[in-house]
Formats: C-alpha cells, structure tokens, sequence
C-alpha cells in the first residue's frame, strides 16, 4: 500500500467522524502556501505570476501553525512557489510534524540535497516531488534542462535517509500514455512511497460542447494510462478519484475540501480559482458561495478534474456509499483488479 | 466607463497600461473587478490626491461599505481602501500574466523557449535561489 495504515486510520476516522457528526463541508487537505517565490518558471504556472513585492512576501511560522490548527485539516500540502526557498521552511515542518498532521512537502527538489539536514524523518513528513514525466517531457515541462537528473539525485538522498518520498505529477492532454506508463516504472523503481498524478487545470472561454470534448479527451488519457495497471504501482490516491480521471465515475466538486492559505488570507473558492479572500477559515466556509461552483454550474469549473477539488469528492464517496467503500478497499488490496 | 488611455478597443486581453476613470458605482465596480483579476501592480489616485501603486487583491461587496484590500509596494501590511475614494485606477505595473498560459507557451518556437529559460534562470541565480 502506497500511504501507511496509521495515515489511512487517521484519515478514515475523520471522516467518519464527519459523517457520524451530520458536517457537510470539511477541510480533508489544507494548501498552505507559505511564499511565491520560485526557482522555476513551468509552463502555464499561475502560482508565480505576481509582481516581485508579492513573491518576496512570506507567511511566518506562526501564521502556518495557526492555520492548520484552525482548519483542522489532518494532512497539510506545503506548495508555493517553492517552499524550500522559505527560510524558516525546516520550523514550519517541525511545528506541523508536533501537530501530528500528515505533512506533503511539495517540492520541485532542486534544493531538496541541500536541504536535507533541516529535517528529521518522520511518519508526518513526505517530500512530494514535482516530476512531470521522462527526463525529456519533465525538463520540457519545467523549462529548464537537467531538472530531471537534479531530482531524482536527491530522491534517493532523501529515501537513503529514511524519508518518505512520494512523486507528483501533472498531466497535460498532448501526454503520451506509453511514455507516463515508463515513468511509473521508473518512479517506482526508485523507491518512491507512491505517486499522485492530475491532470493540468486550464480555463478558456468557450461553448459548453467543447469543454465536454476536453473533458472527454482528459479521461481518454488518463484511460489509456491507467487500464491495465502493474503491481508495482502505487498511487498516493484515492482509487475512486482515479476511476473518475478515467470517467468511470462522475463527482461534484468540493472546493471547501482542499482550502488555501496564503499571504492573502484565505483563499474564495478553491486552490485554483482566485475570487477573493476571507480572514479566517470560518469566514471562508460561511460567506464562499459554494453553489456558484463546480460542474456545469460555473464555466471556469468547466474543464477541471484537478485531484484539489475532486479527491475529497472520491474520499467522501469511499465512506459515504457502500459501493464506494467496496471498491476503495478493492482497489487498495488489488491495484492490478481495476 | 472613461478609459483616459487611447488604445483600440478591439483588442482584448489585458488592461495594461490603461487608465480607468470610472463615472458611476457601476463602472467602478467593473474597474474593482479588472484590477482583481490583474496579475500586477496598479497605481490608485484617491479623491485627497493620493497616489497608491501596488496589489490589489481583494475586495468586499458586502456589508457596510465596499472596499478593496490592497499590497502597496512599499508596505508590509495590507490596506483598506474603502471604494468610494478611488478616483482612478492605472494598471501601470507589468501584466506578469501575460502571454505566460500554457497555450502560449505551447505555441512558441523552441528558441524564445530557451531564451526565456535562460533569462529566468539568471534571476533566480542572482537571487541565490539554486
């Protein structure tokens, strides 16, 4: 199994505690994002897109405790920009690993070898890589030649040091199928804990028939990728939310489950979508008008199957139905039945 | 809404560089919006006189009175600015969005490729960030 049973435990009785408790709208991950600034400029990334005022501002330590402890969400993702780069990043983990929330430290690794000796080993604490494919579709991805071989260099220094490591990687619709399958191979052949794929987030202003031939060309992808699954894959994922990458599943989207905190406060409806923001996570759940997102209720949510805002969807599935349960526990003990 | 800056108005795409005077709530409304959505900085003239140039990254349409929040580039914490006091707003700051979407980039010949790689890996190296 790609997530160890005591994250899986924790994860399940929140959940259910949720449920048991009649709570509708819950945080399941929180996005914190402590900076901007970062040492890559990827393709069609909006993150860094701010003038340079913006991408020098930081969230202090303090300010990302308090956040996770107001939202209570039991696993916190660190993004950005690159939070390596953020001075007091080795605090920030520390004070969330006391918290015992599990901790995916989202990195694009070009500082990870250095960094290294900021951080202890901890069950809390992952370092999820940004890889986006082959050394050539990934240094292609991120703009900038050998990425590729500085990552992977300091995935194993991370493994070899008794870190958790887990890859994530975002899919676009030109991806060749055979070649991500080869990248599984390799990511798994390198030790990695598990792997997290999604497709890319786009928007364009167009008439509802061609968001549904997108959509349709995105789960014809992640289709051909995903059918006849090795063993040796393991997916840091839910395996409803990929049933429904591959459109055998339809979900609603659930903004509220994967709420982001910046510099700006609290980020109006989601982690892609940059409406306003609100001062406390309370105000953020009590005054975002939910209904005016997702599926077919918003053209910007047209397009997007972004594992942000459909992973909590397949999560609450896998505890909600019965059949959820069923074929989560299915898929989680025979990856290779799907 | 007057637009002092003469730019043609068949293009569309980002304000940069236009000026918004906005002549009723309404329009002033839509200028709040634009500048929201702007991935850069924008100089605000308020009604004292005041020139403010920053970010602009919220607002609130509800309750006692509208106003935006706002980064200026020369302070660390964010300010108020109630709406009503907005004379103008300038999107004078570089559109740090523009032509930077994956279809954009998509589209560009493997050598402006390099060549914006290079120029963002100087900076970043300049700013000890690898």
């Amino acid at each position: 199994m790609a997530v160890p049973v005591s994250q899986m435990y924790t994860v399940a009785s929140y959940v259910l505690s949720k449920k048991l408790k009649g709570i509708k709208r819950y945080p399941l991950v929180l996005m914190l994002e402590p900076l901007f600034r970062c040492n890559l400029a990827c393709a069609g990334c909006g993150k860094i897109q701010y003038p340079d005022h913006i991408l020098d501002k930081r969230l202090t330590p303090e300010q990302c405790w308090a956040a996770a402890e107001e939202c209570g969400a039991p696993i916190v993702a660190v993004p950005g920009g690159e939070p390596l780069i953020h001075p007091e990043i080795g605090r920030i983990v520390e004070g969330l690993v006391a918290q015992k929330r599990y901790l995916y430290v989202c990195t694009n690794a070009i500082l990870l070898e250095r960094k290294l000796k900021e951080f202890k080993p901890s069950q809390y604490l992952t370092f999820s890589v940004h890889m986006d494919g082959l050394k050539n579709e990934h240094d292609l991805a991120v703009c900038r030649d050998g990425v590729y071989e500085v990552a992977v260099k300091a995935i194993k220094e991370a493994l070899r040091l008794g870190h958790r490591v887990t890859t994530n990687t975002t899919l676009f619709d030109d991806a060749n199928p055979d070649r991500v399958r080869q990248f599984f191979d390799e990511m798994m052949a390198l030790g990695v804990e598990g792997m997290m794929i999604s497709p890319g987030y786009s928007y364009q202003k167009a008439p509802d028939k061609q968001h549904f031939l997108k959509k349709a060309k995105t789960q014809e992808l992640f289709s051909k990728i995903l059918s006849r699954p090795k063993g040796s894959w393991k997916f840091n994922q839910s395996p409803l939310f990929l049933d429904f990458l591959m459109g055998k599943k339809e979900y609603q989207c659930t903004p509220w489950g994967n709420p982001t905190y910046n510099v700006f406060g609290w980020q109006k409806p989601c982690y892609l979508l940059q409406e306003g923001y609100a001062k406390s996570f309370r105000e953020l759940l009590e005054t975002t008008e939910w209904e005016d997102y997702g599926t077919s209720r918003n053209e910007k949510c047209a397009e997007c199957m972004v594992h942000c805002g459909y992973e909590p969807s397949a999560v609450s599935d896998t505890f909600g139905t019965v059949s959820g349960f069923v074929r989560t526990a299915k898929l989680t003990m025979i990856p290779t039945s799907r | 809404m007057t637009d002092t800056k003469v730019h043609d108005s068949s293009v569309s795409g980002s304000p940069e560089g236009r000026v918004f005077r906005p002549a009723s709530e309404a329009e002033l409304a839509q200028a709040v919006e634009r500048a929201l959505d702007y991935r850069g900085d924008v100089t605000l003239e308020l009604t004292s006189g005041e020139l403010v140039v920053g970010y602009l990254f919220n607002r609130q349409t509800k309750g006692a009175a509208l106003s935006i929040e706002f980064f200026a580039e020369d302070s660390p914490a964010p300010r108020v600015i109630p709406c009503s006091t907005i004379a103008s707003i300038a999107f004078t700051g570089e559109d740090t969005a523009s032509g930077k979407s994956w279809e954009a980039w998509a589209s560009k010949k493997e050598s402006e490729r390099r060549a914006d790689a290079q120029r963002v890996e100087e900076d970043a190296r300049a700013r000890g960030l690898l």
